[in-house]
């Protein structure tokens, strides 16, 4: 099609520049004297003017009547009107060929009666047709047939991998939930998304997990406290002389319950931070602002335990944030450290500047968490053996690394005091608001960064870490 | 929650339910499909002594709210056909001010927010404690005092708040920037129950925080400072649902 347009163009446009060509040249040549056009007609006819486009000029003269006196054309051409603008005709050049040549011509009545006609080839664009055709023939027809036969293969083959997903969907989502979508390694669009794919399905399996293991949990977890008021209030219902004594079992009995209830508060709050909905309502959050705050809740608090509460958040810290949570995150550490500070210890909170954004530490001077424990104490309901004795229902650490995901925050637990006796126990919450989300356990510096999650935990929400996703 | 009593606790014998002294009951529209939600929360503000009228549909309630002169709205922001934001949205349009106490889902952190900015003056989550709609309904019904006064009284108490100082009997008391707050908080609501969570929120301007017997250990602390220096005890506990003020008047 494009030779086509680009032959019909150059045609029209030759023509067009043929036409004035010969018209401008009839009306300079009819300036002339009589005796100058003669000379001119027979000069150009003598020399069978060519010019360089090889196309063929025609000039005459003829008297009034049609008798030829000067030029190279047999006889006025019939059907060239003398009108003085060009027109398409085929001539015939006097004494040579028979063969009539199609040409631009113009005739014009010259004031003394004669007529003067000036012509010029057009040849060369029949020839320049014919090149077109002949390449249109031999190169582009030919040319479609493959392209014709590699769109249909590649067409098929595209098929071919569409149809494989569907397939490996449906038996997926028939229950195969381990399956993945083959992957070629070739790195083209099909790849990518099999790639995508297989990452979602992936946090659809450890969803599927985690769902499962948090049932257990909230089962094990709630049956404990439950099964407590069960027997209390079985045997206050025996052994209750007064009705002073029922009150005071009942007492006990809505704590009990109301303890239960905590549980699942907190777990339903766990599950709704991890449900990410909250990240469209972050805003600026100003941590030293909590963190004073926290400190003046936490104040009473600490004095009563004897515990020195410091509270270092001299500069502004800004974070893009859930306030009502990091608030929450900020008072959990502190009610842990205080929790677990010796009496007499000290419990330190700090928010600090850092490269890559603000920093909050909370430390203390007690006994520290065991390396081999620091996995462990972020799971929900896990108690540290030696502090069993302590009140609370274990959840705290949990909703505090529920936050520390959800705002893509790096959280690592360490030594407050490494080498020292008692180490302390320090957690550290990088406030980074680009793309991490990892948690360590080492102390730092960490050559080696343990990405969550371990078998059925958190995991972060980047890309980059989706192969850390195992069993 | 740990409502287990402190060894210096005092309890109050305060009767909430008895009426205010000119003996109005005040009027509260009930928006709730939960039928058995709806029992217990009518139940419980009935003993209290309010009259509450229950509308088990949006459009039922839409409609009470503009026909009855409510004192105080509930609305459940869950419900059939229109729900809540758009109840309330409606009638702040139509230029009824009636107070709104808001119920939410627990996760629905936006349509609460938006609750409140389309003209909500309070919100409860589900499932919530009924002495926290109660306590919450009154503080709606009794808004507090917005008086333009420097410095607070009630009974032998004294809150001078340019000079930031405090004093019972003319006698000064030294608090700390918390307690003060605290004291302030209860002043301008005396006579009124108030709780842990209503404290954690207008005191110290934290949300959801758990660890509500932190609220205890503060008030304790106040307590020994305002109480034990003689005289009747003011500062009370309410056993099941939080502090209050008393004014001995």
């Amino acid at each position: 099609m494009l030779f086509g347009v680009i032959y019909w163009r150059t045609k029209a446009f030759e023509m067009r520049r043929i036409a004035a060509f010969v018209s401008g040249e009839a009306i300079a040549v009819s300036q002339g004297s009589p005796d100058e056009i003669i000379w001119l007609v027979q000069t150009d006819a003598e020399h069978e003017y060519h010019d360089k486009y090889h196309n063929m000029t025609f000039s005459a003269l003829f008297t009034p009547t049609g008798r030829l006196v000067a030029g190279d054309l047999q006889q006025l051409p019939p059907d060239l009107p003398i009108d003085g603008n060009p027109h398409q005709v085929a001539l015939h050049r006097r004494g040579s060929d028979a063969t009539p040549r199609p040409v631009i011509a113009v005739a014009r009545r010259l004031p003394s009666g004669q007529v003067l006609v000036i012509a010029r080839g057009v040849g060369v664009l029949n020839t320049l047709e014919e090149i077109v055709a002949g390449t249109l023939l031999l190169g582009v027809i030919p040319a479609i047939g493959p392209a014709l036969a590699a769109g249909i293969w590649l067409n098929r083959k595209a098929q071919r991998r569409i149809k494989a997903v569907n397939q490996s969907i449906e038996r997926i989502m028939q229950g195969a939930v381990h399956e993945r979508l083959p992957v070629h390694g070739i790195a083209d669009d099909f790849d990518q998304l099999a790639d995508s794919v297989n990452r979602m399905l992936a946090e659809i399996e450890r969803l599927i997990a985690e769902v499962q293991g948090v049932s257990d949990n909230i089962a094990h977890d709630l049956r404990t406290p439950l099964a407590r008021v069960r027997t209390l209030l079985e045997r206050g219902r025996e052994k209750a002389r007064t009705p002073a004594d029922m009150a005071a079992l009942v007492d006990r009995a809505i704590a009990g319950l109301d303890q239960a209830q905590a549980i699942i508060t907190a777990l339903l709050r766990i599950g709704e931070i991890e449900g990410g909905q909250r990240r469209a309502a972050f805003c600026r959050v100003e941590l030293d602002e909590i963190a004073i705050a926290a400190g003046e809740l936490y104040a009473p608090m600490a004095e009563e335990k004897r515990v020195q509460l410091i509270v270092d958040a001299s500069s502004a810290a800004v974070v893009d944030g859930d306030r009502d949570l990091l608030i929450e995150l900020v008072a959990n550490l502190i009610d842990n450290a205080i929790k677990f500070a010796p009496e007499g210890g000290e419990v330190r909170l700090s928010v600090a500047h850092a490269p890559n954004g603000p920093v909050i530490r909370v430390g203390d001077n007690g006994p520290g968490i065991p390396v081999a424990e620091r996995a462990a104490v972020v799971k929900r309901f896990y108690r540290l053996d030696k502090s069993r004795h302590v009140q609370g229902s274990g959840l705290g650490l949990s909703i505090v690394l529920a936050i520390v995901m959800l705002h893509d925050f790096d959280f690592i637990v360490t030594d407050a005091s490494p080498g020292a006796n008692p180490p302390g126990c320090l957690f550290e919450i990088r406030c980074v608001n680009a793309n991490s989300g990892s948690v360590t356990l080492s102390p730092a510096p960490a050559k080696k960064r343990l990405k969550w999650p371990p078998h059925g935990w958190w995991r972060p929400r980047r890309e980059a870490d989706a192969t850390a996703i195992g069993a | 929650m740990n409502f287990a009593p402190h060894a210096d606790e005092q309890i109050s014998t305060v009767n909430i339910s008895e009426p205010a002294p000119s003996g109005y009951r005040a009027k509260i529209l009930l928006i709730e499909d939960d039928q058995e939600i709806a029992d217990e929360v009518a139940n419980d503000l009935l003993d209290r002594a309010y009259d509450v009228f229950h509308a088990a549909t949006g459009s039922q309630g839409a409609e009470e709210a503009r026909r009855g002169s409510y004192d105080l709205l509930i609305v459940d922001l869950l419900l059939p056909e229109i729900d809540g934001l758009s109840i309330i949205q409606g009638l702040r349009r139509d230029g009824i001010r009636t107070p709104v106490l808001v119920v939410s889902a627990l996760g629905a952190v936006n349509d609460r927010i938006r609750g409140l900015k389309l003209g909500g003056d309070d919100y409860v989550t589900k499932p919530f404690a009924l002495p926290e709609i109660a306590a919450r309904v009154e503080a709606l019904l009794r808004r507090p005092l917005e008086t333009r006064a420097t410095v607070l009284r009630v009974g032998p108490l004294e809150l001078d708040l340019i000079e930031r100082v405090a004093r019972r009997g003319g006698a000064a008391i030294e608090l700390s920037k918390s307690e003060f707050k605290l004291l302030e908080y209860f002043m301008r609501r005396p006579d009124r129950v108030v709780t842990r969570d209503m404290l954690l929120e207008d005191v110290w301007h934290y949300r959801f925080l758990p660890q509500t017997n932190l609220v205890d250990v503060h008030i304790g602390r106040l307590r020994r400072k305002v109480d034990n220096c003689g005289g009747e005890p003011l500062l009370l506990s309410v056993r099941g649902m939080g502090f209050i003020l008393r004014d001995p008047c």
